[in-house]
């Protein structure tokens, strides 16, 4: 047992944006009256808000204890990773090299050794996606790589 | 228009071939999502989003709603045969479900399931019918006063009951309506915190936000624990055959189930989870023999599981009469008519007969569907508790990106989905509530507008939300529930 550092953590973060939202907001924004509100006065009350409740959850977590979560750091990596790739590679890559990686990178941190497997999922899940949303749903994506 | 012309109206629209067919397809594909835990209907829904543009409005809530409640009765199998929900709503069914299960009643589990879930549903189509032509009445005397007053309230009745940590909740609800700023001012024209992106004018895409929140983020939660569990037990239709004793027990439970899940359903924030669990509480308040209930009871499956299906149709009665979502799963499907051009509202019943009395038709067919193909099929779904999650989740993720990314073809989107989901996945972690943020993050805007307007027009003086009764009483009922809620908290320590 620790402190509960998953509401300490949690909670600080939250009132820190909080904060850092209202005063944004407060500093570029016009705030307007009661009667007419301007585009600031939503958000600066609602960060105001955000940075007390944060405040409210950080500071009594300090003295109670609390099992701490494990955070899987490099299945998030992974999974982040995976996402980026095909996201941001799709176009230049083409639909199939990109999904085709993303897949394989996705299936790292998967609790089950071998390659194999990995390959031909990353095979399966490719033609797949080319079945439903290439020759279906004909949808406008590069399919193999762009040449310089 | 009478509730027998409307009905027969509706049978009209919803027997109607493709939307038949989308009906089924929604309540199967809710049914499979359901069953495999790890992926709940709010990720399937928000998956199948990008594909109702391509498709009517009416066939497209059909569909949608569909998923929400096949994805009910397909939550319960993993419940009762391992012990793992397949969607929140379904956790409660684990207490006495899983028992029954270990003592090798599984079958008959599994059969109280479905055909308490079917009548509660069945039941909760005729309260929706009264309640929306009730409400959509009422409402026509609401003006910008009482539709923020009334968001505010389902905000903070979704954050306090049922809630062990309001703070919390308020923060995640508050942090929801912080990012349903970003964006365009509609008022002014002015940019809120779009930084420059031009991506961010339009706000932050709300099919990005829930794919990333629940889609990306219980996958990263999932990939070590959905694995752990031993392959389920094989059920035949043979074994699920309830005994005499069993149907003795079971109607009592199922109506008291009904009528919990049809009142908190309809109540906009508290949903279906929630009834599933007053359900479960309450049976085991008024049975004979509480001592049973965690081993096995069949009223601790038929109660709660008839509450959340019955929650899951007359959530549909502020969200198609007032245009308030009561729960994310709704602000979806809102979401998914807004799209279409569709803004619904008390004018729903008589402008759009079609798409309301077709949806109450679909939703009688829908579950009739169900129960026809699950009981024989339960055998299918039982195997798909034995696809190991690691075939699923690569392709689960590359279907989301292709989802955000047909909505309006923009590589940022996906890299939102990216971002969301690792802050979705530490903050589930944290156990700060992501479905209280989207929440948040829908009803925002509206708020913020009606609050603009109401203001506006009693110049500036906020009274204006005291001495209109409606309203009145939505302020007290919300007051109410935070005192209440710093009460609890106090006396805790």
């Amino acid at each position: 047992m620790h402190r509960d550092w998953a509401d300490i953590w949690g909670g600080g973060v939250l009132a820190l944006l909080g904060a850092g939202v209202a005063v944004h907001a407060g500093l570029t924004l016009d705030f307007g009256t009661l009667r007419a509100m301007g585009p600031g006065f939503f958000p600066t009350v609602l960060g105001a808000l955000l940075a007390v409740l944060g405040a409210a959850v950080a500071i009594p977590a300090w003295g109670r204890m609390a099992e701490t979560p494990h955070i899987a750091w490099g299945d998030a990596a992974a999974v982040i990773a995976a996402i980026l790739i095909f996201g941001l590679g799709m176009n230049r890559l083409g639909i199939l090299l990109a999904c085709f990686a993303a897949v394989l990178i996705a299936s790292v941190p998967a609790p089950h050794s071998g390659w194999r497997w990995r390959i031909l999922l990353a095979a399966c899940v490719t033609g797949l996606v080319w079945l439903v949303f290439i020759a279906g749903l004909r949808m406008t994506i590069p399919i193999l790589p762009r040449l310089p | 228009m009478t509730a027998w012309e409307g009905l027969a109206h509706g049978f009209n629209v919803a027997l109607q071939p493709d939307v038949l067919a989308y009906c089924l397809l929604g309540v199967t594909l809710g049914t499979f999502i359901g069953v495999l835990p790890g992926i709940g209907a709010m990720a399937a829904i928000s998956l199948l989003l990008p594909i109702t543009f391509y498709i009517s409005p009416e066939a497209a809530l059909v569909m949608l709603a569909g998923v929400y409640y096949g994805a009910q009765y397909g939550g319960a199998v993993a419940s009762i045969l391992l012990r793992l929900p397949g969607t929140p709503q379904s956790a409660v069914t684990t207490l006495d479900g899983y028992p029954m299960a270990q003592q090798g009643r599984a079958g008959v589990a599994l059969f109280v399931s479905m055909v308490s879930s079917f009548a509660g549903s069945m039941l909760g189509i005729v309260v929706l019918v009264v309640l929306a032509g009730w409400l959509s009445e009422a409402a026509t005397a609401f003006r910008s006063a009482e539709y923020a007053a009334m968001m505010v309230l389902g905000l903070v009745a979704a954050s306090t009951i049922g809630s062990d940590r309001p703070a919390k909740a308020f923060a995640m609800v508050t942090l929801g309506l912080i990012l349903g700023c970003v964006g365009t001012d509609v008022n002014s024209g002015a940019q809120r915190f779009t930084f420059g992106i031009p991506e961010l004018m339009d706000g932050i895409n709300l099919v990005a936000l829930a794919m990333g929140l629940f889609g990306v983020a219980e996958v990263i939660g999932n990939i070590r624990n959905a694995e752990r569990h031993a392959a389920p037990e094989r059920v035949t239709f043979r074994q699920m055959m309830p005994s005499r004793d069993d149907l003795k027990r079971m109607p009592a439970a199922t109506l008291r189930g009904t009528a919990l899940g049809s009142f908190f359903g309809a109540l906009p924030g508290t949903g279906s989870t929630l009834s599933s669990f007053l359900s479960y509480a309450v049976e085991r308040r008024v049975a004979r023999h509480p001592e049973r209930f965690g081993k096995g009871a069949v009223e601790g499956v038929a109660g709660p599981e008839a509450a959340n299906n019955a929650a899951a149709i007359t959530a549909f009665v502020p969200t198609l009469t007032l245009g308030i979502p009561g729960d994310p799963i709704m602000a979806l499907m809102l979401g998914a008519l807004v799209i279409h051009g569709i803004q619904p509202g008390p004018e729903m019943l008589t402008a759009r007969p079609d798409m309301f009395w077709g949806l109450v038709v679909s939703f009688g067919i829908g579950n009739l569907l169900l129960l026809i193909l699950n009981l024989p099929l339960i055998g299918i779904w039982v195997s798909m508790l034995r696809i190991p999650f690691r075939y699923l989740y690569p392709a689960i993720l590359i279907f989301v990106c292709l989802g955000v990314y047909s909505v309006r073809g923009s590589a940022f989107d996906i890299a939102t989905v990216a971002v969301v989901g690792l802050c979705g996945y530490l903050l589930a972690l944290a156990r700060f509530s992501p479905a209280l943020l989207l929440l948040g993050f829908v009803l925002g805007p509206l708020i913020e507008t009606h609050l603009r307007r109401a203001m506006l027009i009693s110049r500036g003086d906020p009274m204006v939300f005291l001495e209109r009764p409606i309203a009145c009483a939505f302020v007290i009922a919300s007051v109410l529930l935070i005192g209440l809620s710093i009460f609890q908290n106090l006396r805790r320590r």
